[in-house]
C-alpha cells in the first residue's frame, strides 16, 4: 500500500494520462486496459475487468488486468449469473463482501472465485443517464466492502471509461451508440486474433502473445487494436 | 477493359445467396456449351446444386449414379481434369460412363475441384458439344472461379446443416474459437474470414463442435498444413 500523498499524486497522474488518451481516434480496448490496470495499481484490488454489452445485450469482457483464461472465464460466469450481469441489469453498484455466501444462483460464479481466492468482489455499472453499456469488476483475495475512498475512485474510472466510450460517439454524431460498442467488442475479436497468430508465429502461449502485442504498442505509441489489426492482416510481424 | 471473365468472377461474388446460379458465370466466361456445380461424396452428400441445362444436369447423374466420371477424377486429385476430345480419351479414362453419353452431343468436358481447406466439395463440370480447347490462362482462372464457388458452398451447406454441436458457443468458446482463426490464419496465409471457415468445415466434417476444434488448435494439438497436394491437417 502506498502513502497518502503518494497515491493521491498517482491518481492525478492516471487521470491525467486518461486525459490525453481521449483524443480523437483514440483505441478504446486502449482507454479500458489502462483503467483496469490502474485499479490493480492504485485500489485495494487483486484483479479487475471491464464487460460491455454487445446489441442483444449479453456482455463480453473487453479488457481484464490478466488475460489467464481463468479469470477470463470466471468474469464471463458472472456476466452469464452473477454481480456482473446484476449491475448491468440493474444499473446499481453490486457488492458481494464475501463471495462465499452468494446466492446458489450464481453457484459457477461463486465457485470458481473461490478455486481462484477471491474472497469478494465489487461490481460497478458503466451507464450515463438511460444508457448502460457495461461493467467494471472489481475482485479482491479479502472479504469485505471495499473502502470507501476505493469505491469513489473506481465509480470515477467507470465515468471516465463510459464518457470515453460515449464521446467517441459524439465525435461521429451518425453513429450509434450500439455501433460504438460493437466497434470496441470487434477490436476485441480482432486482438483474439492477433493472439491467434502470435502465438503460432512466436511459438508462445497466448497470454505471452497478449503481453507483446501490448508492448510493441506501447513503445512504438499505437493502440492495441490498431496493432492487431496489422498483425491478421499480415502487413505486421512482431520482432523477436 | 474487362474482360467477360471479370464480369462473371464479379457475378461469382455477389451470388452468395442464389447457389442455384453458381454455375451461370462459368457459360459466360468460356467458350462452353453447359455447366454444373455439384457436391460429390460423403461430406456434403452428391447432389447437383446448379446446372445451366438439361445436359449438364444429366451428366451429373450419371456420374453420381456410375461414380466415375471427370468430377470425380477432379475432386479425388484436386487437380482439373482437361479432356478436349471426348470421342477419342473418355473410354479408356471412364469406360462406363463413355458408354453411357450420347458422343455426338458431347466433344469436350472439363472438370475443376471444388476444395477448402483440407475439405473435398464437389467440382464444377463444364461441357461442350464441338470439340474446344481451354488454354492455361483460360484454365487457371476457371480454377479461381471454382475456388470462389468452393467458399459459397461450403458456407451455404453449414448454414442450412443444424450442427448439433454447435448451438450458440459460450462467450469464453467464442474466444478460443477467435485465437484459434489467428492460428489457422497464420498456419495456411489466408484471410481471417477463410480461416474461420476452415475451422468450421473441419468442425462439421469430424462432427465436432468448433470449440472442441479451437481448443485443439490453441493448444496446438492439431494445426493446418499446405503442401504440394493441398492443405492437410495434422494432429
Amino acid at each position: 500500500m502506498t502513502d497518502g500523498i503518494t497515491r493521491e499524486k498517482q491518481l492525478l497522474q492516471t487521470f491525467a494520462t486518461l486525459a490525453d488518451t481521449l483524443v480523437e481516434g483514440y483505441d478504446v480496448v486502449d482507454l479500458l486496459q489502462l483503467l483496469v490496470d490502474s485499479c490493480k495499481d492504485l485500489l485495494d484490488t487483486t484483479a479487475a475487468a471491464i464487460l460491455l454489452a454487445d446489441p442483444s445485450g449479453e456482455l463480453d469482457v473487453v479488457a481484464s488486468t490478466s488475460e489467464a483464461s481463468r479469470l477470463v472465464e470466471l468474469i464471463q460466469l458472472g456476466a452469464e449469473a452473477g454481480p456482473c450481469v446484476e449491475s448491468f441489469r440493474t444499473g446499481k453498484v453490486i457488492s458481494v463482501p464475501d463471495i462465499r455466501l452468494a446466492p446458489d444462483r450464481w453457484s459457477g460464479f461463486r465457485d470458481g472465485a473461490t478455486v481462484q481466492g477471491f474472497a469478494s468482489v465489487h461490481a460497478i455499472p458503466m451507464r450515463l443517464r438511460e444508457n448502460r453499456i457495461g461493467t467494471l469488476n472489481l475482485l479482491r483475495e479479502t472479504t469485505g466492502e471495499l473502502d470507501p475512498q476505493d469505491q469513489l475512485t473506481a465509480q470515477a474510472f467507470a465515468d471516465v471509461a463510459t464518457i470515453g466510450i460515449l464521446h467517441e460517439r459524439t465525435l461521429r454524431e451518425s453513429t450509434l451508440l450500439t455501433e460504438q460498442l460493437e466497434r470496441a467488442l470487434g477490436s476485441r475479436v480482432v486482438i483474439e486474433q492477433a493472439k491467434g497468430v502470435v502465438a503460432h508465429t512466436r511459438g508462445v502461449g497466448v497470454e505471452e502473445a497478449f503481453d507483446r502485442i501490448r508492448t510493441y504498442a506501447r513503445s512504438h505509441r499505437l493502440g492495441i487494436s490498431q496493432v492487431a489489426s496489422q498483425i491478421v492482416d499480415r502487413s505486421l510481424s512482431l520482432p523477436d | 477493359m474487362r474482360s467477360p471473365y471479370d464480369a462473371a468472377f464479379d457475378a461469382l461474388e455477389r451470388s452468395a445467396a442464389a447457389p442455384a446460379d453458381l454455375a451461370v458465370p462459368f457459360v459466360d466466361a468460356f467458350p462452353v456449351s453447359g455447366a454444373s456445380v455439384s457436391t460429390l461424396g460423403e461430406l456434403l452428400g452428391s447432389e447437383t446444386i446448379s446446372a445451366t441445362d438439361a445436359q449438364a444436369a444429366r451428366l451429373d447423374e450419371l456420374q453420381f449414379d456410375l461414380g466415375e466420371g471427370p468430377c470425380w477424377d477432379a475432386m479425388r486429385s484436386m487437380r482439373p481434369v482437361l479432356m478436349t476430345d471426348v470421342r477419342t480419351e473418355s473410354r479408356q479414362a471412364w469406360p462406363t460412363l463413355s458408354g453411357a453419353i450420347d458422343p455426338d452431343r458431347l466433344g469436350s468436358l472439363f472438370a475443376f475441384p471444388l476444395v477448402f481447406g483440407p475439405l473435398r466439395i464437389g467440382a464444377v463440370d463444364l461441357y461442350s458439344v464441338e470439340p474446344v480447347r481451354l488454354n492455361p490462362d483460360q484454365a487457371r482462372r476457371a480454377g479461381a472461379m471454382a475456388d470462389v464457388v468452393s467458399r459459397h458452398v461450403l458456407r451455404h451447406a453449414l448454414n442450412t446443416s443444424e450442427n448439433e454441436f454447435d448451438e450458440r458457443p459460450s462467450l469464453h468458446s467464442r474466444r478460443v474459437i477467435h485465437q484459434a482463426t489467428g492460428f489457422v490464419l497464420a498456419q495456411l496465409d489466408i484471410s481471417p474470414d477463410d480461416a474461420r471457415l476452415v475451422i468450421q468445415g473441419h468442425a462439421f466434417a469430424t462432427s465436432r463442435s468448433m470449440m472442441d476444434i479451437a481448443d485443439d488448435i490453441v493448444a496446438g494439438r492439431m494445426s493446418f498444413i499446405r503442401n504440394a497436394g493441398g492443405i492437410e491437417v495434422s494432429s
